[in-house]
């Protein structure tokens, strides 16, 4: 495997990090606590689209290898993961009254819940979509790049959905309130922000893109019912690396963390004899070490 | 006064939590013992469940020395019980990868100083961090002791694990060959149940119906898990008895002071950080004691046995039970425990159109959401206690009775 392909890899990977970690930045601030139901939700999200992919099918034409139906259940997929999101959001988490190691704990539940119920519609093993394997592109082979159009697809629909996202965060009122409320509760209450509503809109976003994130793990590897708590560790590696609260840290940590995981063989190139094997555990060490010396990750204001 | 008053008095002097508890604990034993008696239920295979009920008890203890008695949120645990397994297997077995061959006791000792090493490098960097934090930080830890685990092929033998583990006992003088030397006993128990007279021919007159399919057989195995259960009883005694005694010195009193308001111990001019540290190792060492026994309980070890689902699993015991009380974590034991096997059974039910593994996941699930909803502060929390730490920071929790005044420096913040 050349470098290069390995940062193609990286990139692709790091596409489905960013997705996810926003979300779990955004609820880590404004809910206030570390949601471990995060990466559970983004299989809730991967499972709907598979089953409405198998409904809808196709839908005629394709747009990189990916036919419109793909995209459909998409948006289905990430839609499924925000109502399961606020409406977990409004029957559990609201009504708690426990403080944020509590609600900690709950969202494991939470997590646990998901999964079985996942697993109980659709069984332990692996699924795909109902899509055809690509061969990798062609005129990008010579270069020793062998990436699909469908992981172009899935780097391209990240990037767009990041992108509405700054957009939305800089352009527009919401994403003022939003930037308000991750910034200090307190103060964008008495300014007059409707806190609840904008809490609420943060659950929609934040689980929207990582069930969006879900569909995507789904089409670049496989899905199963652990493949999201697999990728939660590494989500929240991506998002204490790029610090708590920060929208634009969690996407740079996502884009590091996904990186790193992918680059790891370049390890062994270079005669460190560490194996991908352990591409995971370097990214935890990395967590740790973030938390110890700057726990305020990257982006985070030094406090 | 009577016994009988005295009986009274004691029963009604408990909790309504504490009356419901023995209640079911009763009915639970009523309804082994018909199992038992009627040969639904075999003997050694229950037994084997009395010893992962003391392992899991085990592991709960140690988490509550460390969560319930000083707050730490430590998300390691199935990361020690591997190494105490591990420690133990490695050392023991004759197919070990590394040393083997040595006498349990020594894996034993080996294994407990393993897992104090390891506490004390986990604990340097992570104790010093906030709450939720610590959580995560231990979680991925705890990954990383899992994945040396499985890769390491050289020194544990990688995904395959360790065969060839001796029995804790196997060197001992006579409880070496206890079980082979103890008598087959066939006890033959009529099918209808207890009404049957002349049960063992106590009553004379009338002798007991032979029916077959219900025939209990006690033989070698089941004395071999006797010899287990004993053990798990020693382990589990000995962690009690230390922790209770731990609970009520002054140590356990700063603990108890740290959980509720870290800046009022340090401002009592505690080392908090160290305390913390001492805690750490303490239930550490604990939770590895349980990979221990699990060791020569189940003479295998694999990758398998650091899945993050068992620190999940003892969580569920110790919330459940009651965070800083040490019975309850017993108690969550034996429930997480009826759980994790119950479930095993439900197979057997056609009705169900599923594969039933995933209802345990459910029931986990489902049981840590409704303890954090309607009693956060567990089943059995702690009582009679002089410091009221709050089960949960920020929750309105209030001993049921027997405490004294509540203290300032408890209130929410």
């Amino acid at each position: 495997m050349s470098v290069l392909e390995l940062v193609a890899n990286g990139l692709i990977f790091s596409s489905i990090l960013v997705l996810g970690s926003i979300g779990l930045s955004l609820i880590y601030s404004i809910a206030n606590f570390a949601n471990f139901a995060h990466g559970d939700t983004m299989t809730v999200g991967a499972y709907s689209a598979l089953v409405t992919f198998g409904a809808v099918g196709g839908l005629g034409g394709s747009v990189l290898g990916l036919p419109y139906g793909f995209f459909v259940a998409l948006l289905v997929g990430a839609a499924m993961a925000a109502v399961v999101a606020v409406v977990t959001e409004k029957v559990i988490y609201e009504s708690l009254d426990i403080g944020s190691i509590g609600l900690l704990i709950t969202s494991i539940g939470i997590a646990f819940i998901y999964r079985s119920v996942i697993q109980i519609g659709f069984g332990a093993d692996f699924t795909r979509f109902d899509i055809g394997a690509l061969r990798p592109i062609e005129w990008l082979v010579p270069y020793g790049i062998r990436v699909t159009e469908h992981d172009v697809a899935i780097v391209i629909s990240a990037a767009i959905l990041v992108g509405g996202l700054h957009v939305l965060l800089q352009y527009t009122d919401l994403g003022r309130k939003m930037r308000a409320m991750a910034d200090n509760p307190d103060l964008a209450r008495i300014s007059g922000i409707r806190t609840k509503r904008i809490t609420l809109v943060t659950w929609v976003i934040g689980a929207g893109l990582a069930g969006a994130g879900g569909v995507f793990l789904g089409l670049f590897n496989q899905l199963a019912p652990r493949m999201g708590f697999n990728l939660l560790l590494l989500i929240f590696a991506a998002v204490i690396l790029g610090g708590i609260g920060s929208i634009y840290g969690a996407m740079l940590g996502g884009f590091l963390i996904g990186m790193i995981s992918q680059l790891t063989p370049v390890l062994e190139m270079v005669g460190i004899p560490i194996g991908i094997e352990y591409s995971n555990a370097i990214a935890f060490v990395i967590m740790v070490v973030v938390l110890l010396v700057r726990p305020t990750g990257i982006a985070g204001e030094a406090t | 006064m009577s016994y009988r008053e005295d009986a009274v008095d004691y029963w009604s002097d408990l909790t309504r939590a504490e009356q419901g508890v023995s209640g079911s604990i009763a009915l639970f034993a009523a309804v082994l013992l018909v199992g038992l008696v009627t040969g639904g239920l075999n003997p050694t295979y229950f037994l084997f469940l009395v010893g992962l009920a003391g392992m899991y008890a085990l592991m709960s203890l140690g988490l509550n020395s460390q969560w319930g008695f000083s707050g730490l949120i430590n998300f390691s645990v199935a990361a020690f019980f591997g190494i105490g397994a591990y420690g133990a297997a490695l050392m023991t077995s004759d197919s070990s990868p590394v040393l083997g061959g040595f006498d349990p006791i020594l894996g034993l000792v080996v294994a407990l100083s393993v897992a104090a090493v390891m506490a004390v490098l986990i604990g340097v960097p992570t104790l010093r961090l906030r709450a939720d934090y610590l959580a995560i930080a231990s979680l991925g830890l705890a990954e990383v002791v899992r994945l040396l685990v499985l890769n390491e092929r050289q020194w544990t033998n990688g995904s395959g694990g360790v065969r060839g583990i001796p029995r804790f006992f196997e060197n001992w003088p006579i409880l070496s060959t206890f079980p082979e030397a103890m008598p087959v006993i066939e006890i033959a128990v009529p099918r209808i149940g207890f009404s049957i007279p002349g049960l063992f021919g106590i009553i004379p007159g009338l002798d007991v119906v032979i029916l077959s399919g219900s025939l209990i057989v006690l033989d070698s195995p089941f004395y071999q898990m006797l010899l287990n259960i004993s053990l798990a009883t020693i382990f589990v005694g000995a962690s009690y008895l230390v922790l209770r005694r731990a609970h009520r010195s002054p140590w356990g009193r700063v603990l108890r002071t740290i959980r509720s308001d870290e800046d009022l111990a340090r401002a009592l001019g505690k080392n908090t950080y160290s305390f913390k540290m001492q805690s750490f190792v303490l239930g550490s060492v604990i939770m590895a004691l349980a990979g221990v026994f699990y060791a020569h309980l189940n003479l295998f070890v694999s990758p398998g046995d650091l899945n993050p689902i068992t620190t999940f699993y003892v969580w569920v015991a110790v919330i459940l039970g009651g965070s800083g009380s040490n019975r309850g974590a017993l108690f969550g034991g034996i429930v997480v425990v009826t759980i994790r096997e119950g479930t095993r059974f439900l197979n057997e039910f056609g009705w169900i159109p599923f594969d039933t593994a995933p209802l345990r996941l459910l029931m986990i699930g489902f049981l840590i959401v409704l303890v954090m909803k309607f009693r956060p502060q567990g089943i059995l929390p702690p009582q009679r206690e002089l410091i009221w730490p709050d089960a949960i920071a920020g929750s309105e929790t209030k001993p049921e009775r027997h405490t004294n005044q509540q203290t300032g420096g408890d209130t929410n913040e």
